[in-house]
């Protein structure tokens, strides 16, 4: 392969893994170690083929004992429990929704975002992007969807933004992440207007072991709109007369 | 479970999904080492008295049975902290009377059931720490809520509660409450004696506007909001009308402090200026007659 330039060798190596697994097709990941094993493997290419990490997401079939020690809920929110760090290219996460618990309106850092369910249910609400042009615009509702057991959803920055949540009031819910590349910012939406923040994403547990951050900051669960003067709506409240 | 840390894996013993068409007596025979029982999803359409037998136990999880009342046999376990009955067919009057004299019991689970009213025997329950009402038919709140002094979490989620009574700013140790999906129009002002509060979720209602004393919460990180009219209105509500020359007059005399006495103006104008109205943002000092923008925004400065 003398003679190529760096691109063109990437690619050729990329093309003969690929022809390898095609030969070769990765085992059925019987277990969460399969899984994490068998994607390490397709992640050793430059560039990801959606439709290959989502095929072989499906074939895992969710088993509560292998992922039980990442499964750490809290009360006032969802949590994110690291899983596996992919030799670099990959963020592994498993969240964990309480009953009713939501995130915001998030995008995802040009990284590719595969979600899939471990238990419960999950429903997924996308928006468009704001349009640059307007000041204060309601984001705009796209589409819905309802996640079941083992199903898995995938999601990118070109598709719009979505926001996530359990809408059960009886079970709680449990999903499996992966982003690639890795990321620590997202962008959250306010629903109203449209603003924007950056919120940088932690961790509640990495391996199996609880991380407290010492200073939350804002996150990107549900926050309403906030300014520094105003007032709450006049029509309900007594007026008083002068 | 989160809740079962307490208890070493050889003392509980799951047999959720093993359809069981009865509780498994049998096992009182290692009933004294049997501190948590996983026994949901299966067809135990009773909770016998034979229950009593085990009086390690600690936590007790029959959701998804069937289950349409529970026997006061349970009132007899000395230790249990955990009592999980979700997605059963439990309704008003299913629960033992004698209920709070389960003085162990901590975590109260009845979330998926089709209570009505809120049981009475649940409001003298003081020790009381997390009780879980999701999904029923609750309509009200008891104020007699008040006596659950140490509850931290109370989730009422998807019920068709229209009004909370402000009894519920009592509940000194509460760090979590979970309001969305329901009916309320309003949320009492006493809630911002909630020092303790961490999350409140309010979304999917029909609240109109919120006290502004909720601003005070200073332990409040987790606030949801969407899905309510104080969201929707703003935008559908930026009103183009102008107010009326008799408007303006009338603000301006007001604002301005212009003294005038009955004689001074028509009784009619008198009567007018009688009815100006002050704004609620405490900021400002203007005053309105009938026309105004409704700025329905949620304003605090610990969120910015």
């Amino acid at each position: 392969m003398a003679g190529m330039d760096v691109e063109m060798r990437g690619n050729a190596i990329d093309e003969m893994l690929k022809k390898k697994r095609d030969l070769n097709p990765l085992p059925e990941p019987e277990t969460l170690d399969d899984l994490v094993q068998g994607l390490k493997i397709i992640f050793q290419d430059n560039e990801i083929n959606v439709e290959e990490v989502n095929e072989y997401m499906s074939k895992y079939k969710t088993n509560a004992r292998e992922w039980y020690k990442y499964a750490k809920f809290d009360h006032h929110r969802y949590t994110r429990n690291l899983v596996d760090q992919g030799n670099g290219k990959f963020n592994l996460i498993v969240l964990c929704w309480g009953e009713g618990q939501g995130s915001g309106i998030h995008s995802h850092s040009d990284s590719h975002c595969f979600m899939k369910v471990l238990d419960g249910t999950l429903d997924e609400t996308m928006y468009s992007w704001p349009s640059d042009s307007e000041d204060e615009c309601e984001l705009q509702k796209t589409e819905t969807h309802s996640y079941g057991k083992d199903s898995v959803a995938y999601i990118n920055d070109s598709m719009g933004l979505h926001r996530v949540e359990n809408s059960s009031h009886t079970n709680t819910a449990v999903s499996l992440h992966l982003y690639s590349p890795p990321f620590d910012m997202v962008e959250c939406f306010d629903q109203r207007t449209g603003h924007r923040k950056k919120v940088r994403v932690t961790f509640y547990s990495k391996f199996g072991q609880r991380t407290p951050f010492p200073d939350q900051g804002p996150t990107c669960t549900e926050q309403a709109d906030v300014a520094r003067t105003g007032c709450t709506s006049v029509e309900t409240l007594e007026p008083e007369n002068n | 479970m989160m809740y079962e840390d307490d208890v070493p894996p050889e003392n509980r013993v799951d047999l959720a999904y093993s359809g069981l068409d009865l509780f498994p007596e049998h096992l009182s025979e290692k009933a004294d080492r049997i501190q948590s029982l996983h026994l949901n999803n299966n067809r135990i359409l009773v909770l016998p008295r034979a229950v009593s037998l085990f009086q390690e136990l600690r936590h007790l999880d029959i959701s998804a049975n069937g289950l349409t009342h529970v026997s006061g046999e349970l009132t007899h376990l000395p230790n249990l902290r955990t009592f999980i009955a979700k997605n059963n067919l439990l309704e008003d009057g299913a629960l033992p009377k004698e209920l709070g004299r389960c003085l162990s019991l901590q975590v109260l689970n009845l979330s998926g059931n089709g209570f009505m009213e809120f049981p009475e025997q649940i409001e003298g329950m003081a020790g009381l720490r997390a009780l879980y009402f999701g999904a029923n038919r609750l309509r009200t709140v008891p104020s007699e809520i008040k006596h659950m002094s140490r509850l931290e979490i109370l989730y009422l989620g998807g019920n068709q509660i229209s009004s909370l009574p402000l009894e519920v700013g009592s509940l000194s140790s509460l760090m979590s409450l979970v309001l969305c999906d329901n009916r309320l129009e309003s949320i009492p002002p006493h809630l911002a004696r909630l020092r303790n509060l961490r999350s409140l979720s309010l979304h999917n209602n029909r609240i109109a506007a919120l006290p502004s004393e909720i601003i005070a919460l200073r332990n409040l990180t987790e606030l949801s909001l969407r899905g309510n009219p104080l969201v929707v209105n703003f935008v559908r509500d930026l009103s183009y009308d102008p107010p009326t020359l008799l408007e303006l007059a009338g603000r301006g005399v007001k604002n301005s402090g212009i003294p005038y006495g009955e004689g001074d103006v028509p009784p009619n104008l008198y009567r007018y200026l009688s009815l100006a109205r002050k704004c609620p943002n405490p900021k400002c000092t203007g005053v309105y007659f009938d026309a105004r923008v409704k700025q329905i925004k949620f304003f605090c400065n610990i969120y910015a």
